[in-house]
C-alpha cells in the first residue's frame, strides 16, 4: 500500500500541465477530463501561486470536455473532437493543447487522433497525455514541456552557438517564476547570450517554436525540467546541463561562471559581469548592516520547501546573511538518485554552517523533526531557547510558526498569504528581495 | 411475491459455450415453471439469440447511447417460453470501457427494481469470462449474484480462465461477494478430458455440476436459432440441460474455491501434457506403425 502524504504541496500532473500552459503566451488548453478537474485545479494552484489567476483563456474559462459516464463507457474521442472544434471557434489562440485527466487515459481515449483531425487548422492543435496517476504537478510540467518540444518546437533548426533555453522553474508551483525567469534572463543576456525562457516577460510562442536553435539547455533544478531536457536532447540534439537555482550573490556568481563555461562564452565575460553586479548588489545590501548589528538580527532559521527553494534559501541564510540554518525539510517525493543530488547541494558553502537536512513530503514533518534540530534537553543554558528564529517555507508552515511564535516568510508553494506580481527571489535582485523581505518581517514582528 | 430471487452468474473463456449453456439452462428452468431472465454481459451481445430464433435485440448500452434517460422495460425482450432477455452490450471494439458498460447496465436494472417488479425466480448473468478488469467482476461482487458457475472444457486456456475466476471469487468472498456453485464441463466427451477437468476441480476444492458432451444437435439447433431444449426436446443433449436445470434449481450452498497459484497452475498443466504424451507414445506400438 502507498503511504499517505499529510497536506501535499502540489496538485496532480494535469494541474502542473495546465499551469505550464497558462504561463505560455496566447495558448489555449483544452481539458479532456471529468467536470471539476479544471476548476478545482485552478482554485488550488492559483491561490497557492500567490493568486496567479487564470490568464489568457485560463482558469474559470478553461475549455473542458467535462466527460460523464456516457463518454467513459463509449469512449470520449468524439466529445473531444467537438470540444476542440468549439474552442477553436470561440477562443482566439495561437496554440491549442489538449491535456488529459486520469479517467480518459484509463479507458484509452486517443486524444492525439482527435487533435490530428485539426491538423489543417490555422493554429496548431496538440494533444499531450497528462494523467495524474503518472505524477504530481512538477511531473505535469515535464509532461507538458516534453509534449511541446516534441510537437510544437521546430524540427531541424540550424543551431546558434549563442542561444540557450532555461528550464526547471515550474510556473505556479514557483509562485515567483516570472520574476525569477526575467532576472535570470537579464543576467544571461549580459553574457552575450540569447535566452528562451518561454514563460518570462516579453516572450512569445516564437521563443518556444525556435527553441531548437539553442546549443544548450540549462536546467535550474535537480528534479524539474530534467525529463523535458532529455526529450529535447533526443529530438533536437541539444545537450543540457543541470545547475542549482541561484539566490543571492554567492550562488549567482557560481551560476554565471558555470553557465558561461557550459555555453562556451568564456569566464572573463562572467567575471566582469559578476564584478558589476556585485558592486550594485552590495551597495544595496550594506544598508542593512547597521540595523543588523544594532538590534542583533542574527537568527536561527528553519526552511521548508521544494528542491529548488529549500537548498538555495538555506545557503542564502547561511552564506549571505550569516544566520544559522538549523533544519531544512525538502518536501518533494524523490528517488534515491535525486535525493543524493539534492543532498550534495549542502556542501561547499562559504560559511561551513549547515542545517539538519530531512527529506519528507509531509507537512507535519517540520514539526516532527524540529526536536531533532533543537533538542530541548541538550543541557542548554535556557531550556526553551529557540529564539530568535525565523521560518522560511510555505503557508502550510503557519501552524508550526504560530506554535513557537516565530515569524514566517512564504516563498515555496503554497504561497496563499501573499499577492505575487513581478517579484523574484532568483539572482542578484532576488537575493536583495529575500534579504529585505526577511529583515522587514523581523522588524515588523518586534 | 416474496419468494427469494436466485441470481446466478455464468462465467468462462470466450467461445467455450457459456451462451449455449446459459440459454439452454434458461429455457429448461422456464419449462420447469420458473420466471427467468437471462442477462447477457458480453459486448458481443449474442447471449440470448437462441432464445429468440436467432435474432439480435437492442442492447442497454446502445439504447443509452442514443438517449440519456432509459426505461429498462424498453430493453427487455421476451424469448422462448416467456424468458426475459436482456443484452448489456458494449462500446465499439477498441474504445471506451466495456467493464464500465456492464456496471452501468446492471446498476440501471437494480435502480429501477425490475427484478422485483417482474417477480422473477432466476436472473442468470452470462458474463464474458476472462475477468479482464473490475467491471466484469460486478455480477460476482456486491452480492448481485449469489452463485457462480463456470463453463469449462479440458482445454488449458479454458481452465486458466476458470482458475482466474476462482481467484476473483476468493477475493470478493470476504466482502459478501458471490460464491462458487461449481463447474459445468462442456464439450468434455470422456477419456482423458474428463480426467483433466475432474483433477482440476479436485485440486481447487470444487465440483462438476454436469458434463455436457460436444454434440451435433447443438450445432443443428443453433443454425435454426434455437436452444436444444426448444429445438430438439427429445434429444439426449436436451435431457442433459434439463438435468442441469434441476440440479441448479436444487442448488443451495455455494463455496469458496481454492484457486491454484500461477506457477502451480503451470506445473499442473505441464504435468498433464507429459502424461498425455506418454499415453500417446505408449499407444503406438512399433508393430502398428504404418
Ligand atoms: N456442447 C456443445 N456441442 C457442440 N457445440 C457447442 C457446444 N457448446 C458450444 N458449442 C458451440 O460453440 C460455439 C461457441 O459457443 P457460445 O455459447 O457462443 O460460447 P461463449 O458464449 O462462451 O462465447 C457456438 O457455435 C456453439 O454452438
Ligand atoms: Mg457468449
Amino acid at each position: 500500500m502507498s503511504e499517505i502524504i499529510d497536506r501535499p504541496r502540489y496538485a496532480c500532473a494535469l494541474g502542473g500541465a495546465l499551469f505550464t500552459l497558462r504561463a505560455l503566451p496566447r495558448t489555449a488548453p483544452i481539458i479532456h477530463a471529468s467536470a471539476g478537474c479544471g476548476y478545482s485545479l485552478y482554485g488550488a494552484l492559483s491561490a497557492g501561486a500567490g493568486y496567479l489567476g487564470g490568464g489568457y483563456c485560463g482558469g474559470a474559462a478553461w475549455s473542458s470536455t467535462n466527460v460523464v459516464e456516457r463518454e467513459i463507457v463509449f469512449g470520449g474521442e468524439e466529445r473531444l473532437e467537438e470540444q476542440i472544434r468549439a474552442t477553436i471557434e470561440l477562443m482566439d489562440a495561437d496554440l491549442y493543447v489538449v491535456v488529459t485527466g486520469c479517467m480518459v487515459e484509463m479507458i484509452g481515449d486517443d486524444a492525439a487522433a482527435a487533435a490530428a483531425v485539426f491538423r489543417d487548422a490555422e493554429a496548431p492543435v496538440l494533444a499531450i497525455p497528462t494523467p495524474s496517476f503518472k505524477g504530481d504537478s512538477y511531473a505535469g510540467y515535464d509532461m507538458a514541456l516534453s509534449g511541446l518540444f516534441r510537437g510544437f518546437t521546430r524540427l531541424g533548426a540550424e543551431k546558434r552557438k549563442d542561444t540557450v533555453n532555461l528550464l526547471g522553474l515550474v510556473p505556479g508551483q514557483d509562485a515567483f517564476y516570472k520574476g525569477n525567469l526575467t532576472e535570470l534572463k537579464r543576467l544571461l543576456e549580459q553574457l552575450g547570450l540569447r535566452v528562451n525562457t518561454f514563460f518570462g516577460e516579453g516572450e512569445t510562442l516564437d521563443n518556444l517554436r525556435n527553441a531548437s536553435e539553442a546549443s544548450l539547455n540549462l536546467v535550474l533544478s535537480d528534479r524539474y525540467g530534467i525529463k523535458a531536457a532529455q526529450v529535447f536532447e533526443e529530438i533536437h540534439g541539444v545537450p543540457y546541463r543541470v545547475l542549482p537555482f541561484p539566490i543571492g550573490a554567492a550562488q549567482t556568481a557560481d551560476f554565471l561562471r558555470a553557465a558561461a563555461e557550459a555555453a562556451g562564452v568564456g569566464t572573463a565575460a562572467a567575471s566582469a559581469l559578476i564584478y558589476r553586479e556585485e558592486d550594485r548588489y552590495y551597495d544595496y545590501l550594506e544598508r542593512i548592516a547597521d540595523i543588523y548589528n544594532d538590534i542583533d538580527l542574527q537568527r536561527y532559521a528553519i526552511v521548508a520547501g521544494d528542491v529548488n527553494y529549500a537548498p538555495s534559501v538555506s545557503r542564502f541564510i547561511s552564506d549571505e546573511l550569516g544566520w544559522i540554518p538549523k533544519l531544512t525539510v525538502i518536501t518533494d517525493q524523490l528517488n534515491a538518485e535525486e535525493t543524493a543530488k539534492v543532498q550534495s547541494r549542502f556542501s561547499g558553502w562559504e560559511s561551513g554552517v549547515y542545517p539538519l537536512i530531512k527529506f519528507d513530503p509531509d507537512t507535519s514533518a517540520v514539526q516532527r523533526y524540529f526536536p531533532l534540530a533543537w533538542p530541548q534537553s541538550a543541557n542548554e543554558r535556557y531550556y526553551d531557547s529557540f529564539s530568535p528564529a525565523v521560518v522560511i517555507g510555505s503557508a502550510l508552515e503557519r501552524d508550526f510558526a504560530l506554535q513557537y511564535s516565530l515569524p514566517l516568510l512564504t516563498v515555496s508553494f503554497p504561497v496563499t498569504n501573499r499577492i505575487v506580481l513581478n517579484q523574484s527571489y532568483a539572482g542578484y535582485n532576488g537575493g536583495l528581495s529575500l534579504a529585505s523581505d526577511l529583515i522587514t518581517l523581523l522588524m515588523s514582528w518586534r | 411475491m416474496g419468494k427469494p430471487l436466485k441470481q446466478i452468474a455464468i462465467y468462462g473463456k470466450g467461445g467455450i459455450g457459456k451462451s449455449t449453456t446459459t440459454s439452454n439452462l434458461s429455457a429448461a428452468l422456464s419449462l420447469m415453471g420458473f420466471k427467468v431472465m437471462q442477462f447477457g454481459c458480453d459486448p458481443k451481445s449474442d447471449s440470448t439469440n437462441t432464445l429468440r430464433d436467432g435474432s439480435y435485440i437492442p442492447t442497454v448500452l446502445d439504447t443509452l447511447r442514443e438517449k440519456s434517460g432509459l426505461d429498462a422495460h424498453d430493453v427487455i425482450h421476451r424469448g422462448f417460453n416467456g424468458v426475459y432477455c436482456v443484452e448489456a452490450g458494449g462500446p465499439a471494439p477498441g474504445v471506451g470501457c466495456a467493464g464500465r458498460g456492464i456496471i452501468t447496465a446492471v446498476e440501471l436494472f437494480r435502480h429501477q427494481r425490475i427484478f422485483e417488479e417482474l417477480d422473477l425466480d432466476y436472473v442468470i448473468y452470462d458474463v464474458l469470462g476472462d475477468v479482464v478488469c473490475g467491471g466484469f467482476a460486478v455480477p460476482i461482487r456486491e452480492g448481485i449474484a449469489k452463485h457462480v458457475f463456470t463453463v469449462s472444457s479440458a482445454d488449458f486456456m479454458s481452465v486458466y480462465a476458470a482458475n482466474n475466476l476462482f481467484r476473483g471469487i476468493l477475493k470478493y468472498s470476504r466482502s459478501g461477494g458471490a460464491l462458487l456453485g461449481g463447474v459445468i464441463a462442456n464439450s468434455v466427451s470422456g477419456g482423458y478430458s474428463k480426467e483433466i477437468i475432474s483433477d482440476f476441480t479436485n485440486r481447487t476444492k470444487t465440483r462438476i455440476v454436469e458434463y455436457a458432451p460436444r454434440s451435433i444437435t447443438v450445432t443443428q439447433c443453433e443454425l435454426r436459432g434455437k436452444t436444444v431444449v426448444e429445438g430438439a426436446p427429445e434429444s439426449e443433449q436436451a435431457q442433459i440441460y434439463m438435468s442441469l436445470a434441476e440440479k441448479i434449481a436444487a442448488h443451495e450452498v455455494s463455496e469458496i474455491p481454492a484457486p491454484l497459484g500461477v506457477t502451480e497452475l503451470r506445473e499442473w498443466a505441464s504435468g498433464w501434457s507429459e502424461k498425455l504424451l506418454q499415453r500417446v507414445e505408449g499407444n503406438v506400438s512399433p508393430g502398428e506403425a504404418i
